[in-house]
């Protein structure tokens, strides 16, 4: 999940989506965000093209015969939050995942978003643990001690392709982009010693 | 003025960068960029890039001449060399008066900010002494109608295409530090110094990134359209 959450606002206030935004912002986790004002004959029409992960609804603009189906394709991956304004049935409240009531507390609506960003990365096997693998450790320590992509694809018997798409995930799972960062990492988590280094570091001089 | 900076703390470098200090009493931002001397677009349009990263001053960017632009960023590599870099450097060297972290830990935090430090003063030196000058000297030749075809040509060598393509990011091992502080330097008995030096890394990668959105989005495109003028101008020599 750690690329821009993609969220459908479907809500005619300017007001209640300016606040939205502002609520979403403050949460810290980059988004993309696509506003609808108008009424929504075909929701699936809708997700199909806007592809949202997270699906903010004020039900007052889904026209009566919108079919609201959680079992379509476009449906079944999406999580819904209803955006409520008055009371509504717990008929409707029911069809969705979450609810934020625009009178609520503040800590109310944060929690309820990040239920569901929570969720969101539950879906996503790929993100499960930050853990690195056997793989990526050894390919992390080849790194820290100045080898080339090229060099790591050799000594391991992997394309290079592997070893980008490796370290790729490594600098996804530690919050580490550089060379001298992953050595500073590898060093204080005694992957490597600091000896080994030798004259071959890009920083230890 | 002072409203200004009640509303975005964080312009108070900037202000400096235009020679502006404390003190302002109830002077409006007007008042204060006339008696500076300040073209009032010019700043506001710089304050604004700075407080909201997606404000893009696409009206005002034919006025500004790009030597108002550089000398800006001048002040600003400035701040960077003379103030920000020493300033971080001496409270990771204070470091060391905390027995609770490790002895080699210090080292690496210590080497790993003199390599971005390194970095940093390379990639402004490049800019100081082969892209600033040639924007200059493009100006000078633009604005003066006597100036020769030689000159012309000589200039026409470079192309800021060629800074655009390897303008490169300094804000990776920034980004790394701060990590590395964050997440797994071992906990120190009293993070207090760690926390300002973390402080003052995030303050540095906001004023970086603004920067390097100046000169990616402001300055280059300036320069590109006066390219394109010392371009026609040589074609019409050739006639
Ligand atoms: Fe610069
Ligand atoms: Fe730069």
């Amino acid at each position: 999940m750690n690329n821009r959450v993609c969220i459908l606002l479907l809500e005619p206030s300017f007001l209640v989506r300016e606040g939205i935004k502002t609520l979403l912002s403050q949460i810290g986790q980059a988004f993309r965000i696509e506003e609808v004002d108008t009424v929504i004959d075909d929701l699936d029409k809708l997700l199909s093209r806007v592809k949202p992960e997270i699906a903010m609804i004020n039900p007052a603009l889904l026209a009566k015969k919108t079919i609201f189906n959680r079992d379509t394709d476009q449906q079944s991956n999406v999580i819904f939050i209803g955006l409520m304004h008055d009371e509504v049935s717990t008929n409707t409240i029911a069809k969705f995942d979450f609810c934020i009531h625009i009178n609520d507390e503040k800590a109310e609506m944060n929690k309820v978003v990040e239920q569901a960003y929570r969720r969101l990365s539950d879906l996503d096997t790929d993100t499960e643990s930050n853990n690195l693998s056997e793989r990526e450790i050894s390919i992390l320590k080849l790194v820290a001690l100045g080898n080339t992509n090229n060099e790591i694809a050799e000594k391991l018997f992997i394309s290079v392709h592997t070893v980008m798409t490796h370290r790729k995930n490594i600098t996804r799972k530690l919050g580490i982009k550089t060379v001298s960062g992953l050595t500073v990492y590898a060093i204080l988590n005694k992957l490597i010693k600091v000896e080994e280094l030798g004259g071959s570091a890009n920083f230890v001089r | 003025m002072a409203d200004v900076i009640h509303l975005n703390h964080h312009l108070l470098h900037v202000l400096n960068r235009f020679n502006i200090h404390l003190g302002f009493g109830d002077k409006t931002v007007e008042t204060i960029c006339n008696e500076h001397d300040i073209h009032l677009d010019f700043f506001l349009d710089i304050v604004n890039t700075f407080h909201d990263a997606s404000y893009f001053p696409l009206q005002h960017l034919q006025k500004f001449k790009a030597g108002m632009l550089i000398n800006y960023l001048q002040k600003t590599h400035a701040y960077y060399l003379n103030v920000k870099l020493p300033e971080i450097a001496s409270y990771i060297e204070r470091l060391n008066n905390d027995e609770s972290i490790l002895d080699a830990h210090k080292k690496l935090l210590a080497d790993f900010f003199a390599d971005y430090q390194h970095e940093l003063i390379v990639h402004i030196n490049k800019e100081e002494q082969r892209v600033y000058p040639y924007i200059k000297k493009l100006e000078k030749v633009l604005q003066n109608d006597s100036a020769s075809r030689e000159e012309m040509e000589e200039l026409s060598n470079y192309s800021i295409h060629e800074y655009e393509a390897e303008h490169d990011d300094v804000e990776a091992k920034l980004f790394d530090l701060k990590n590395i502080i964050i997440k797994y330097l071992p906990p120190p008995k009293d993070s207090r110094l760690l926390n300002v030096i973390l402080h003052e890394l995030f303050e540095l990668e906001l004023d970086l990134n603004n920067h390097g959105h100046i000169e990616d989005l402001i300055l280059v495109p300036i320069v590109d359209k006066m390219e394109a003028a010392l371009r026609s101008q040589l074609t019409q020599f050739g006639q």
